[in-house]
């Protein structure tokens, strides 16, 4: 028994280092969501083009920010996709890299505002997403962000947390739709905090929302486009609202990670993630909306999806600076508010 | 006649509540939807099969197998001689090893975590890998050493004394004598620890790195994403695979007689 | 009894030396941090901490939710632990068995198990809406009462087991002694049951209590946002705030009640003893 555990113990750890010993490994670090169709459509080719290993690390943008932040001084992750705002914060707090965009050669191809997100030159948007709110069409109507915090509505509510992606650019339209639209979201975030209770969650991860919206437990929610397609799968009648007060969203782009060993493996990976093909193909399966205008869909998948340079113009995005410098004032209202 | 009643009832509530949720999970690994939903739609072993195709699942498997096979492995070395030096010598300061070696038991696994983090792996460029493993470590400790203790003071102490005396060296009493008559109680540890190591999370939340993540923290991650049944499949899978080995120590070798 | 100190040292050595290093020395160094701000040694993070009413309200709770699941814990682990003591020994084995299954089980996946369980279309609000006491669908998930019955769930086998083993020590005949002298149930319990099983009681609570306090998959799946409890706002502080001053806080509050529960259950174990 015990010479079985030795011998069992050693192999294991036998792969866990061979797994390591890889002489090209590119560290990129990404949103958690769709990872099946990313390793089939960016990762695997990826691997196959440049022979080297990419290793992958999920979770939110704050999350990982955090976590780039707490291994600056050696750097683990070479690329990184973060928020618009989360990469005007590492670039503040000087954890990324000017990017060197002559190196990209599919860099002309993009839409004009996903060229340089943040005017720093450390940020290149690879998708944009309309944020606006999923709902049960069988059970109520919306018109406007403040219906969702209409009393007839209560207790079938999920409303995105301050801290994650969809929580600022939600309470901003909120604010939009009360005439209350001050960079403070004090308006807002009080009209949230005075319905706290009739609100089921105040989620963190979006794809929850499938789950509590098959078992009834909520009618609506604000979610970002980009977790849209799992809800077109349930059995329920479904709707995506266009509120008079317009759509929000946001861009996700990508960034280097200052002091890290493989830049030039980062921009090829960056390079082959924003061609044609595989825009293309991540937007066919609904996954990401493509900032690259050479890419063409059926209009069945531009409807799903968020698609075109005027639908991306419409979209009322939070200015970065403006997100980050009133960020911790937002947390700290959201707290005294809402939190408790 | 209520009275008598009463406490085989609670009973029965009591393990409709402690067994029913496990049954559903078992019920919803079966399920034919997309979405887990009890009383399942349709029967299918889709979600079982898909287990094994999630790339992720497999290699947190491995990590998890091998910190707590490796873990258990590592506490036990340094807990049976620190078990069989409290129970059979006169050790100076005994009370403080004894407290310092089950002192993990008493603190809260996240900070153990989080101190790991912020003193080992960022500042001395500890990989993961290595701090997760001896996080592990010392979590199984005091397991090791309370099991190992428990089955050396129920073994007479004059058994190897007298090995000592008729001319074996105390090593070789240790490994003669001793060892095999502590092998239930170093099974039931191993057992206890590999369970408690398999299934933590606290101590792993903030250890997680790249490509590097226990199955637990996989698990908890992957629900994060999608909502799928395949979590169900894959809790009913571990589930049994540590009923099994249980029952197995306990039909063969009375596994709960250490614990 | 072996003499050779050197022996013993060296045999007891590693384990220690290893706990300390890996474990103890990085934890203290954890849980200063809180008491260090601007490199000079003070209490304003506490004083902070605690002035937040955010902070206040996850403390209490978190409080409150450890002590209600010890004390609901405690009722039913009587009930139960006196049935599964007065059953014939194989059948008792098999109980024990079932009751320490869920142990076995990863949390993730018992925690899991509540949402479909407790959701507006779930089992607890079929049963409630066919008995009667309740016309709509009620909610339970992200909330206390969720929290709540999640933690109970994964910590009641701990109590019940306590309690098998100390009502297992109580005098076979002492109880239908007392019935026959005309005590009444609730007397029984007081004055005999009580007082015999006091020690597996407090470990049992102390299990329970700690567990609950310093639970995570539980607030954190069941609860949400909404329902933060230390743990998860913990969690939070390092992960979303950056803020790890506020958590060396919390996790010293944490490590507090901790000891406090443990220290608790010694002195009330040895007080036993010594009378």
């Amino acid at each position: 028994m015990t010479k079985m555990l030795l011998i069992s113990t050693t192999a294991l750890m036998l792969t866990a280092g061979f797994a390591q010993a890889q002489d090209k490994t590119l560290t990129i670090s990404v949103y958690a969501f769709a990872q099946d169709d990313f390793k089939a459509i960016v990762y695997d080719p990826f691997e196959a083009l440049c022979g080297c290993t990419l290793v992958v690390e999920t979770g939110n943008s704050v999350e990982r920010l955090a976590k780039i932040e707490a291994n600056k001084a050696s750097p683990v992750i070479d690329m990184a996709v973060v928020s618009m705002a989360d990469a005007l914060s590492a670039a503040r707090s000087g954890l990324i890299e000017k990017i060197d965009t002559s190196k990209l050669t599919s860099f002309d191809k993009l839409y004009d505002i996903a060229k340089d997100p943040n005017g720093d030159g450390m940020s290149v948007g690879y998708t944009f997403y309309a944020t606006s709110i999923v709902y049960r069409t069988d059970k109520m109507t919306i018109d406007s962000w403040a219906d969702l915090l209409k009393p007839e509505y209560a207790g079938h509510v999920a409303f995105p947390n301050v801290t994650t992606n969809q929580g600022p650019p939600a309470l901003y339209m909120l604010g939009q739709a009360l005439g209350k639209d001050t960079p403070d979201l004090k308006g807002a975030i009080e009209a949230v905090g005075a319905a706290k209770d009739d609100i089921v969650t105040f989620y963190v991860k979006s794809s929850q929302l499938v789950q509590l919206m098959q078992q009834e437990e909520i009618w609506a929610a604000p979610i970002g486009r980009f977790s849209w397609a799992p809800f077109t799968k349930l059995d329920l009648p479904l709707g995506w609202a266009t509120p008079k007060e317009g759509q929000t969203g946001g861009m996700n782009v990508m960034v280097l990670t200052k002091g890290s060993k493989n830049h030039d493996l980062a921009l090829q990976f960056m390079d082959f993630w924003l061609s044609t093909e595989i825009q293309t193909k991540l937007a066919e399966k609904l996954i990401d909306s493509p900032a690259n205008k050479d890419v063409q869909v059926s209009d069945a998948v531009a409807a799903d999806i968020t698609y075109g340079e005027d639908t991306a113009r419409s979209l009322k995005l939070i200015p970065s600076a403006i997100a980050l410098d009133n960020r911790d004032g937002w947390l700290s209202e959201w707290n005294a508010r809402v939190g408790q | 006649m209520t009275r008598r009643l009463f406490a085989p009832l609670t009973l029965l509530l009591v393990l409709v509540f402690l067994i029913g949720p496990f049954l559903i999970i078992v019920a919803a690994s079966f399920s034919a939807g997309d979405t887990l939903a009890f009383p399942p739609q349709g029967l299918s072993f889709k979600w079982i099969l898909k287990v094994f195709t999630v790339e992720s699942f497999r290699d947190s498997f491995v990590m998890s197998m091998f910190l707590a096979i490796g873990g258990t492995f590592a506490a036990l070395i340094m807990g049976i001689p620190a078990s069989y030096a409290m129970s059979r010598y006169r050790l100076p300061f005994s009370e403080t090893v004894r407290t310092v070696v089950s002192a993990p038991i008493i603190v809260p696994g996240i900070i153990v975590g989080l101190a790991l983090l912020r003193y080992f792996v960022v500042p001395i460029g500890v990989p993961i890998t290595l701090a997760l493993f001896l996080a592990h470590t010392a979590l199984v400790l005091p397991y090791a050493v309370r099991v190992v203790s428990a089955s050396l003071n129920n073994l007479r102490p004059d058994i190897e004394e007298a090995a000592v005396l008729l001319g074996s060296s105390r090593l070789g009493a240790f490994f003669r004598v001793v060892l095999p008559n502590i092998r239930g109680g170093i099974l039931s540890a191993f057992i206890l620890g590999f369970v408690t190591s398999f299934n933590q999370v606290p101590v792993s939340l903030f250890l997680s790195g790249p490509g590097v993540r226990t199955l637990p923290i996989d698990m908890l991650g992957y629900m994060e994403i999608v909502f799928d049944p395949s979590i169900a499949a894959l809790s009913s899978l571990l589930a049994f695979l540590s009923i099994g080995i249980v029952f197995a120590a306990e039909r063969f070798l009375g596994f709960s007689r250490y614990v | 009894m072996f003499q050779n100190r050197t022996e013993a040292l060296a045999l007891a050595l590693p384990a220690a030396i290893f706990a300390a290093l890996v474990f103890l020395v990085p934890v203290i160094l954890l849980l200063s941090e809180g008491f260090r701000v601007a490199d000079s040694w003070t209490f304003s993070a506490y004083a902070d901490f605690f002035a937040q009413p955010l902070n206040r309200t996850v403390f209490l709770r978190t409080l409150k939710l450890g002590a209600l699941v010890t004390l609901v814990a405690a009722i039913i682990g009587y009930a139960a632990a006196y049935a599964i003591v007065s059953l014939p020994a194989g059948t008792k084995g098999r109980m024990i068995g079932l009751v320490v299954l869920p142990l076995m089980i990863s949390p993730v996946a018992r925690t899991y198990a509540w949402i479909v369980i407790l959701g507006r279309t779930g089992i607890v609000n079929h049963a409630l809406m066919a008995v009667g006491l309740s016309d709509a669908p009620i909610r339970i998930l992200f909330s206390e009462t969720a929290v709540f019955i999640g933690l109970l769930q994964l910590f009641l086998p701990l109590m019940i087991i306590s309690l098998v083993s100390a009502l297992e020590n109580l005098p076979k005949d002492v109880v239908p002694a007392a019935r026959v002298l005309g005590a009444n149930w609730l007397q029984v319990f007081w004055k005999i049951i009580l007082p015999l099983t006091r020690e597996g009681l407090v470990v049992g609570g102390t299990l329970v209590f700690t567990g609950s306090m310093t639970a995570y998959i539980t607030p954190a799946i069941l609860g949400g946002s909404k329902v933060l409890m230390l743990e998860t706002l913990m969690y939070q502080q390092v992960t979303v705030a950056n803020n790890f001053v506020a958590a060396s806080v919390i996790a010293f509050i944490l490590v507090v009640m901790s000891f406090a529960a443990n220290i608790l259950l010694k002195r009330i174990a040895t007080a036993r003893n010594r009378s």
